[in-house]
């Protein structure tokens, strides 16, 4: 029983239901406040968190209550180093993406940070939960938040049409998670993990169950096909809005893979369902990263460059998997993908803030209309050149030690895999070296850009943070790989038999 | 047999305080009636009477389905007063009415005999054409007091007709001894075809695709507030009667009447689903979701479990009270608007807060999003379903898939408009904010702590 992992839950939640309550345009600083209170406590978490647990004592901070005798599942929450490590993503950025908006005018604002509140709570349960039904419930609350934030403040002619089939896609691709789970669980004891991982079920079976789980898992990514309602939806959000979604949220399904995935129905990895994954990834690398280069709007062009991250990330955990399955033990692929995963939250995020910073600037997205903004923004310049190196994986940037490795264990699966994997290196200094030059440098509307000036301090505050990450990760990866080392030895283990 | 006795005297009481003065009185009438009797209900006195006659028997799931229908039912009565208050006259009659109807739900709850079930559908129905044109200026509620009573009529055929085939074959109306000739006889023709006789009159009163086509118009037509109560009490009635009996009655031939379910359940769940998507109006829209929530329903014949009865109560409870969620924010801008289309709702989130959460908890309780009460009963049924008939649950589930999608509709012209289509100056009553803080909660704790529910109710 740990009050720690309990208060880490419920402070967001609680909250949310203060800033809701509270009518003021001061919430937004008690919203603030509650944010970094959250950040404090996972430092404090991370502080006393044992790094090298043993197989047995991975799980720390552990909760288990019993909750419902109805449906046999157990409040069960704990923590092992990779719910570490994106709990860390979750606390750093939110208080992140709060500060972002300071300088904003959402119009009901007490909502607006009462959502996102609400959205963190949603998020630590989905890192935290040990028990399916848990999982499923807090998978499905953080889309509540999400949509409200994109519907109520986004882009006002085209929002409906895009919530709407952002929250179809997504909440489809859920049911179908759902059902999956729920046969997985008639087959075992309980909604606990480790009775779902131990569940009977044949290889059919377990097929047709990867397929159901993997739908929900690849509309939140995205994974290639099912990704058109990623671009829209990122392009016409509030600027926290992509924020939320592409640099937290989207980690959930990254994680879900790992932690609810794999180590459930290992038998179709080794199938054919396992090499059409690792595909339909590399597709989306290229695929997106293609698009990207010919994108005008600056939101739309860092959307598809997530697309194309996210399908890197994919394809390295489905090479080891298939490797391991194959009984080779390799954790490499989710390794590299987890610290890719943390390393894609901070650069996204910064990305997206440049690009909102940029559009307060000229008051477009149109890049090919922007244009000599270093000339008097210098500080601007700096900062969002390093998040851009992060992005495109320069030695030394967090980017690189995540891609490298991605990279070494889509290699050793397949070289042809691995090379056309790995032209994302190339394609995403391609995109983001167009952006940045077209943005900073070239010829710009001099009216504009005496009136632009640099950074504010809200915004200096936050691309600084960021940048802090990018460089520190980028020096010292070794404490986020030895963090998830142990718990991923345990899934992929878990695998092989 | 004490509720029973409390809740008629209850209407006879309210009708006839309708003398004094105009329906006032009889709503107070009623919601002390149905407090007491919910009160009864919980007594360990409420077993008197357990066996009548071989008529009735009063077991745990008539106690369990009797309060979920008159907590429903006391809601609908506190939100009554608003509802009503352009009916200038005749008000107490309505009341008294409802309270009828309800006398009907509860022998149906608590049928034995074939004899009561024939009289706890009539009982049930019968109130109702009346209700569906108490609004007698209204056209649209005229037809719908006639399409319900022609429709009612023909469902009345179609099940006497049914038991007359049954009492020629096995003998008896008792509904036990039915059971044991299904057993002993599967085969018996005569016997299977009044079973299936009977389960179109049933799928005609609980609105199951292809024999729902009154039930849109009907739900349209009728005023608001009976609209809530045909989805709610009316709803859980018939089937809880329908669940009854074929589970007990039927039970020896289930082989014959459950491929037939599984047909109508796919019709059901396409057609609900694909019109209610079609639909402009939130009233019509409501009334296409609740066609499809039978379907859902319907799934609770496959993979039959000592839970199975609490699964459908747990179900119904949940659907009942999101509707009379939906339906009390309706009312209110049904009453300011004149009309129910989803742009009447543009912007109500600014206005009225709670009432538009309300509605949006609701709403998402319908479409089974995890924390409300929906979640829990939908998990429940397809958890249930999912091994003896993977493939309905895959259809149950695509039906969810598109309802979501009319769902959001209403939710979205709630609170995606920047600026509100009310004035300001009209606020609702403090009765119907606290029914409104009550469903919300109701819903979420529902969600959130299935247990409770099971405490509440005794299981």
């Amino acid at each position: 029983m740990s009050y720690l992992l309990l208060t880490l839950l419920l402070l967001p939640l609680v909250g949310s239901g203060l800033v809701f309550a509270w009518k003021n345009p001061a919430s937004k600083y008690l919203a603030l406040g509650i944010a970094f209170a959250q950040m404090f406590l996972t430092f404090y978490m991370l502080s006393n968190f044992d790094f090298k647990p043993t197989v047995d004592g991975v799980l720390q901070y552990e909760i288990n209550y019993p909750w419902s005798n109805y449906i046999k599942s157990n409040l069960h929450f704990g923590i092992d180093g990779m719910s570490m490590l994106m709990l860390l993503l979750t606390n750093i950025l939110t208080p992140l993406i709060i500060l972002s908006s300071f300088n904003e005018k959402p119009g009901y604002r007490n909502t607006f940070y009462g959502l996102i509140l609400l959205m963190q709570f949603g998020l630590v349960g989905v890192f935290t939960s040990l028990d399916g039904l848990l999982f499923y419930i807090f998978w499905e609350v953080t889309l509540i938040p999400i949509w409200l934030i994109a519907g109520i403040w986004g882009q006002e002619n085209k929002k409906v049409q895009f919530t709407t089939r952002f929250f179809v896609y997504t909440f489809v691709g859920s049911l179908f998670m759902l059902i999956g789970l729920i046969y997985v669980y008639t087959h075992s004891a309980s909604f606990a993990l480790t009775d779902l991982y131990n569940a009977d079920l044949n290889e059919l079976q377990q097929t047709v169950i990867f397929w159901f789980i993997f739908f929900a898992f690849a509309v939140k990514l995205p994974i290639f096909p099912f990704h058109s309602w990623q671009a829209d939806t990122y392009t016409y959000s509030p600027t926290q809005g992509s924020m939320l979604l592409s640099g937290i949220m989207l980690k959930m399904a990254i994680f879900g893979l790992l932690r609810w995935l794999l180590p459930i129905t290992p038998a179709p990895i080794l199938g054919i369902s396992g090499q059409i994954v690792l595909v339909l990834a590399i597709i989306g690398v290229v695929h997106g990263a293609l698009i990207a280069i010919i994108q005008n709007d600056s939101k739309r062009l860092i959307a598809y460059s997530s697309l194309s991250h996210v399908g890197l990330m994919t394809a390295g955990i489905m090479a080891s998997a298939i490797l391991t399955t194959k009984g080779i033990l390799m954790i490499e692929g989710g390794e590299g993908a987890l610290v890719q995963a943390f390393a894609h939250g901070i650069n996204v995020v910064g990305l997206f803030y440049c690009a909102d910073i940029l559009y307060k600037r000229f008051k477009t997205r149109d890049i090919r209309q922007m244009g000599g903004l270093a000339r008097v923004a210098p500080k601007f310049a700096i900062l969002f050149l390093v998040i851009l190196l992060g992005s495109i994986a320069l030695p030394l940037t967090n980017g690189f030690v995540g891609e490298f490795i991605l990279i070494k264990s889509i290699f050793d699966y397949s070289i042809i895999a691995a090379v056309i994997a790995g032209t994302t290196m190339i394609f995403s200094s391609v995109y983001l070296f167009r952006f940045y030059g077209k943005a900073m440098f070239g010829e710009g509307d001099e009216r504009i850009l005496e009136t632009a000036g640099d950074l504010t301090g809200v915004e200096f505050a936050v691309l600084a943070s960021l940048t802090v990450f990018v460089i520190l990760l980028g020096i010292f990866p070794q404490p986020i790989i030895e963090m998830v080392n142990t718990p991923l030895k345990f899934i992929f283990t878990s695998m092989m038999n | 047999m004490s509720v029973l006795i409390i809740i008629f005297l209850t209407a006879v009481a309210a009708l006839f305080a309708g003398v004094f003065e105009q329906g006032k009185f009889s709503r107070y009438i009623g919601i002390l009636g149905l407090l007491i009797a919910l009160y009864v209900s919980y007594l360990p006195e409420f077993s008197f009477f357990t066996q009548y006659q071989h008529m009735f028997e009063f077991g745990a799931n008539a106690a369990l389905f009797t309060k979920i229908t008159i907590v429903i039912t006391i809601l609908l009565f506190f939100i009554a007063g608003f509802a009503f208050s352009n009916h200038r006259s005749h008000q107490s009659e309505l009341y008294a009415l409802m309270l009828f109807s309800l006398c009907g739900g509860v022998i149906l709850f608590s049928f034995q005999n074939l004899v009561t079930l024939f009289l706890g559908i009539e009982i049930l129905s019968i109130p109702l054409y009346v209700l569906a044109g108490s609004n007698k200026t209204d056209l649209r509620s005229n037809e719908a007091s006639i399409k319900y009573f022609l429709m009612g009529a023909f469902a009345t055929g179609f099940l006497l007709f049914g038991v007359a085939l049954i009492y020629g074959s096995s003998g008896s109306f008792d509904l036990y001894k039915i059971h044991e000739f299904a057993v002993t006889n599967p085969k018996n023709l005569m016997f299977i075809l009044g079973a299936v006789l009977m389960l179109v009159a049933l799928a005609f009163k609980v609105s199951l695709a292809p024999f729902h086509m009154w039930s849109p118009d009907v739900y349209q037509g009728s005023p608001s507030l009976i609209t809530a109560f045909m989805m709610s009490v009316v709803k859980i009635s018939a089937f809880f009667a329908f669940f009854k009996l074929m589970t007990i009655g039927f039970l020896g031939i289930t082989g014959e009447w459950i491929n037939i379910i599984g047909v109508l359940i796919i019709i059901t769940l396409f057609l609900a689903n694909v019109m209610g998507l079609a639909q402009t109006n939130a009233k019509r829209m409501l009334a296409y979701s609740s066609v499809s929530h039978v379907g859902y329903l319907t799934l609770i014949f496959y993979g039959m479990n000592s839970l199975s009865s609490y699964n459908l109560a747990f179900y119904l409870f949940a659907y009942s009270l999101a509707t009379v969620g939906v339906m009390m924010c309706l009312i209110w801008v049904e009453k300011l608007k004149r009309e129910t289309s989803y742009n009447a709702f543009r912007g109500l989130a600014h206005t009225e807060p709670i009432l538009a959460v309300t509605a949006t908890v609701s709403l998402l309780s319908m479409a089974g999003i995890p924390l409300t009460a929906g979640f829990m009963g939908k998990f429940a049924i397809f958890a249930q379903a999912i091994e003896s008939t993977p493939f309905l649950v895959l259809v149950a589930v695509l039906g969810s898939a598109i309802s979501i999608a009319y769902y959001l509709r209403l939710i979205m012209a709630m609170f995606f408009p920047k600026e509100s289509s009310f004035k300001t100056s009209e606020k609702v009553s403090l009765t119907y904010n606290i029914v409104a803080v009550f469903i919300i909660f109701a819903l979420v704790a529902m969600g959130v702590f299935p247990d409770l529910f099971a405490k509440q109710f005794g299981l």
